[in-house]
């Protein structure tokens, strides 16, 4: 199937300012997919109210709108350009890529598709459409179609008012509970509730915050391990893992504000096949035609019991990270699916003789390392939760997790070289202890316990003051292959301290 | 050292800072050590195929699983860009924007470009952009490796923001050619002696300022200057830890506990200019690359106004081009000093300068010979790609060879508006500051100044309301204009709120106004108005140097429940011009080739 010829122009819409949680990753997946549309011969028209982008430069597409990303303004940027189109007499038709902005793209599309001004204009929705769109982010009929087609998902239930939301509280029957509010992002207003007053206090939050007024609250699945899968689909149903991630940090802590592994390195080839297996139904069931999902699930360390979190149906924060872990271009690849190509058609650009249908293999360890600003906002919580409070992250490759963990930490710019040992103090509240000096056992014990942002430098305090491993996965649940790897690093240090004496 | 030893050390991941450290040598020492006995990191390709197909797309990192290196370099003349790193706060995708564009402007010049980043979100590290990746972290250690492999021929560092600014000279020493701006004109402006020396002998003026190194002299720097005085810690980006304090005890205090200041790292002391404008320019020159500095060319990119009043940082600032206030006779003096400064510096490539305006004087603030967080927007806003055409500057064209020789004023309006992340750090007073803390910014852009505003508060998120009410609440020192930016909402029909002070200077001037409770008079206060959906928009200056318990309620809870809210007078006399414009004639849409046009 080759590309389509009944279409003219393309609009994409961009995810506007870098805000947490939607940052500028989507400046990358829209740069590329400007450049492979145009490339392809189509007309390229961008809204984008983000002038700090690549992709809003002039010559990145035909017409570039620097204006908002709200309905209200796409609608008139539809009908200006359907003039436009029937001024110069054109044959094909405009479509819409909405799963390249993040949410802030796929929102507006969606708001547009409900108030009938897609239908109105003719404006077809390519990448994905409504129903598929709706199936991805609405929790429940995303829970439903999980468990219809056999995968296991988290106990919950949504609710629109207070009252709904405690009877589902009730029906779970155990603190804590995981809410999150739908149609919001990075998972803003969401959050873990110990205890009720909580609970009710983030239910009001989240209703608020949510643009359709509804919340999902989960059974918590807190210290379970967490993964992604990179999936991409074609329109003749070929299905491809771009890459597989693992979560260093347990289920509580937002993927983008966890230190992530690239590929799985905690898995039994057993295990990651029937994730993989579960990936495809994943993305069959919701029904992404052509493009990219992210899918994540949790897996009880205990009994191995896996389920399904959620599924982004568009191009996402850890698709630009798969991207460049495996030099396989997502964004790029995902426009040409959505304007007709199928997988086998569109050449790898790194080897020029495999499609792209063949799986990337990667032979070295990814990590990456989300970078925090907590010091800027000296009144707020530094807990780290379900809510992303990360600002940026840096990401690195060594042949072992070993050397490419210690890689992404001294690419943070906080002033560390890797993992410590480099001179540099530790400001722990109030108190500053030198780099080399060992830490009380109860600072150690609440900086493990309490998920914050330095916690992997507190994984090696903690083995110096002689923390065994299972101490500290009771405290973390990081799981002990993970804990191991950095024993070797902290052992090592010893070794090379003992020279100097 | 034992080779056996260091070889592990490498292949674990440790750093030569990190190994230096713990053996109590010297990094430059373990360096030289390493290369003695030939220990250096092999490059890698990341080729999607764990080697089984030959790859085509340079995209590399380093191991110390070494043989089999794949560099391969060639045999053209390379140019290393340097990229920002981790986005931060203070530091974000403008800086990508720049090293992105330097990459493509060298290509076009014939240069092999190499990218060196660390960020995986940006387009910097696509392996499309450069003709060759290096996904590394940005150190000295991890760099020079490259630079060296590669035999490049030189290195941009001014466009990556404070990240490779920081490597510069130390790349510098270690034999780097870094291109454009030398590494000691960058100095002369980030010194304050060496900086000031330079404005005396050009006759410059700026605020009277000092430096400490501790508190005792901070203490007496301040009073010499008198109070309000701005502090901040030498060599940072984005104001971490920048404040403006009232008193000897906010001095102490900060001295104390928010700044580690030493005698290589002293602390700055400026007297504050209260009630200035401030305004920003990004200028590009060439004039470096003549023998004689009275030669070469300068040329203004863009001059921005800021909406609100000093003392707001820059990265935060609501911002007008071309000026909206301005005269022409403060444009032109603003116009002389930059060219004066350029010219001083040696400038090759990008220079921002900010200044601050009190009344007709022209005082500079501050000098970056580099490329700034603006640059990307002044680009868009006068059609010319100002970090492109720096680079060709800094790898030898000049300005005249580029054609680009005349300062733009476009016949539009463009506002940035930023964008700030308080909805996720609850407690958070969001208090506009000398510290940055915006994540991002949007772009307004229309014919009228207005709707250009009223977009950018749309695109922001924060859409200006039509109709409804407004709360005032002023500090003491806004007390004498509030009432004038009252009329404007009064006159454009919403009902004005406020708590007592500032109700009764709003009735004195005529105007009715609803009186509510403070937070500790009684119920309903300004609060239950705000969560009940029951205020609009929110006009709430700060009282002073410490705000108090209810206003940070107020504003956070504007946060919240996402009500608009304008913490400077600047700010609200601007919404009023918006909602005016926008309930005149709506607003509609261009798109930039039809404004460059």
């Amino acid at each position: 199937m080759p590309k389509r010829t009944d279409i003219h122009s393309v609009l994409i819409i961009g995810a506007g300012p870098i805000i947490i949680g939607q940052a500028c990753e989507f400046d990358y997946s829209g740069t590329q997919a400007c450049k492979a549309l145009k490339e392809e011969g189509f007309r390229v028209i961008l809204v984008n109210s983000n002038p700090a982008t690549i992709m809003t430069d002039p010559e990145f597409a035909d017409r570039t709108y620097l204006e908002p990303i709200t309905p209200e303004c796409v609608e008139k940027i539809i009908v200006r350009e359907v003039e436009e189109l029937k001024r110069i007499g054109a044959k094909g038709k405009l479509v819409l890529l909405p799963t390249l902005g993040g949410q802030t793209a796929l929102n507006t599309a969606m708001a547009l598709h409900r108030k009938g001004i897609l239908d109105t204009y003719n404006v077809e929705m390519i990448g994905a459409n409504a129903q598929a769109i709706e199936r991805g982010e609405d929790r429940q009929i995303f829970k439903d179609l999980m468990l219809s087609i056999g995968l296991d998902v988290p106990v919950s239930g949504t609710a629109h008012t207070l009252e709904e939301a405690r009877q589902v509280a009730e029906k779970i029957a155990r603190f804590p509970l995981i809410i999150r509010p739908a149609f919001t992002l990075g998972g803003t207003g969401g959050g873990i509730a110990y205890n009720r007053d909580e609970f009710e206090e983030m239910i009001k939050r989240g209703l608020d915050l949510s643009p359709v007024s509804e919340v999902l609250i989960e059974e918590s699945l807190l210290g379970w391990k967490e993964y992604e899968m990179e999936v991409m689909r074609d329109k003749a149903d070929n299905c491809v893992i771009v890459c597989s991630i693992e979560n260093f940090d347990p289920m509580g802590i937002h993927t983008g504000d966890s230190i992530t592994v690239a590929p799985i390195q905690t898995l039994t080839d057993k295990e990651y096949q029937i994730m993989r297996d579960a990936s495809f139904a994943v993305i069959r069931a919701v029904g992404v035609e052509t493009g990219g999902s992210n899918i994540q699930f949790a897996v009880n360390p205990e009994t191995g019991r896996m389920v399904i979190i959620e599924m982004n149906p568009r191009v996402s924060r850890s698709s630009a990270l798969a991207s460049k872990a495996t030099g396989f271009p997502i964004a790029k690849i995902a426009a040409k699916l959505a304007v007709g190509f199928l997988l086998d058609e569109i050449k790898n650009d790194i080897t020029r003789e495999t499609p792209a249908s063949f799986e990337p293999t990667i032979d070295y360890v990814v990590t990456k390392v989300p970078r925090f600003a907590f010091e800027k906002f000296p009144q707020a919580d530094p807990t780290l939760n379900t809510q992303m409070k990360s600002v940026g992250e840096a990401m690195a490759i060594g042949r072992t997790f070993k050397e490419s963990l210690q890689k992404a930490l001294r690419s943070l710019e906080i002033g560390r070289y890797g993992l410590g040992g480099d001179g540099k103090p530790w400001r722990i509240s109030d108190q500053v202890y030198g780099d080399r000096e060992t830490l009380p056992r109860e600072v150690i014990t609440r900086k493990l316990s309490v998920p914050n942002a330095e916690r992997i430098f507190f994984l090696r305090h903690a083995l110096r003051a002689g923390f065994s491993i299972d101490e500290i996965f009771s405290l973390t649940k990081i799981d002990r292959w993970f804990l191991m790897q950095i024993k070797e690093i902290v052992d090592f240090e010893e070794e090379l301290a003992a020279i100097k004496n | 050292m034992n080779p056996d030893l260091l070889a592990k050390a490498k292949s674990l991941g440790f750093s030569d800072r990190q190994i230096a450290h713990l053996t109590g040598l010297d990094e430059d020492a373990i360096r030289a050590a390493r290369k003695r006995m030939g220990l250096l990191p092999s490059f890698r390709l990341v080729d999607t195929c764990a080697a089984e197909f030959e790859a085509y797309t340079p995209y590399f990192y380093s191991t110390y699983d070494r043989g089999d290196d794949e560099a391969k370099p060639s045999a053209k003349r390379k140019v290393m860009i340097l990229g920002g790193g981790p986005n931060r706060i203070g530091q974000g995708i403008e800086f990508d924007y720049c090293c992105v564009h330097a990459s493509f402007a060298l290509k076009e010049d014939g240069f092999e470009t190499l990218m060196v980043n660390s960020n995986p979100e940006t387009v910097s590290t696509d392996y499309d952009t450069s003709d060759k990746l290096y996904f590394e972290p940005l150190t000295l250690e991890d760099v020079l490796h490259i630079y060296e492999r590669e035999q490049c021929w030189g290195a941009i560092a001014q466009f990556g923001g404070q990240t490779p600014l920081n490597l510069a000279l130390g790349l510098q020493r270690n034999g780097v050619n870094i291109l454009g701006t030398s590494p000691q004109s960058i100095e002369m402006a980030e010194d304050r002696k060496l900086f000031a020396a330079m404005l005396n002998k050009l006759g410059i003026p700026q605020p009277a300022n000092g430096v400490a190194v501790n508190e005792t002299e901070a203490l007496s720097v301040a009073r010499e200057l008198q109070y309000p005085v701005l502090v901040r810690p030498s060599f940072v980006l984005g104001g971490r830890a920048m404040q403006i304090v009232y008193s000897d005890a906010e001095l102490s205090h900060y001295m104390r506990f928010a700044v580690e200041a030493s005698p290589e790292r002293p602390v700055l002391v400026d007297r504050f200019l209260e009630d200035a404008t401030e305004v920003d320019v990004d200028c590009i020159a060439d004039v470096g690359r003549y023998p004689d500095n009275s030669e070469g060319h300068i040329v203004i990119g863009g001059i921005l106004e800021h909406i609100e009043f000093a003392g707001v940082h820059s990265g935060d600032a609501a911002m007008v081009l071309p000026p909206h206030t301005l005269s022409s006779r403060v444009i032109e003096t603003i116009r002389e000093y930059t060219h004066a400064m350029a010219r001083e510096l040696k400038v090759v490539g990008l220079m921002n300068v900010q200044y601050a305006v009190k009344g007709e004087a022209v005082y500079v603030l501050e000098v970056n010979p580099r490329a700034s967080r603006t640059v990307p927007f002044v680009s868009k806003a006068i059609g010319v790609p100002l970090a492109k055409l720096a680079a060709k500057v800094m790898a030898g064209k000049t300005l005249k060879a580029l054609g680009f020789a005349q300062e733009i004023w476009p016949k539009y309006w463009a506002v940035k508006e930023s964008v700030f992340p308080f909805n996720r750090f609850h407690g958070q007073d969001i208090l506009l500051s000398p510290e940055m803390r915006s994540t991002g910014e949007v772009m307004g852009l229309d014919h009228d100044l207005g709707i250009a505003y009223a977009k950018s508060q749309v695109a922001a998120g924060a859409p200006l309301p039509m109709g409804g009410r407004v709360f005032l609440s002023v500090s003491d020192a806004d007390k004498r204009e509030v009432a004038k930016v009252a009329k404007l909402f009064a006159d454009l029909g919403f009902d004005l709120v406020s708590t007592s002070g500032t109700a009764a200077v709003l009735e004195k001037s005529g105007l009715k106004v609803q009186r509510v409770f403070k937070l500790t008079e009684g119920r309903p206060n300004a609060v239950d108005l705000l969560k009940n959906r029951e205020i609009q928009l929110v006009i709430n200056t700060p009282s002073g140097q410490t705000p108090r318990a209810d206003e940070i309620k107020i504003r956070t809870t504007a946060v919240y429940t996402n009500t608009p809210i304008m913490t400077t007078l600047g700010g609200a006399r601007a919404a009023a011009l918006g909602i005016a414009a926008l309930k005149k004639k709506g607003f509609s849409v261009k798109t930039l080739q039809e404004y460059h046009r």
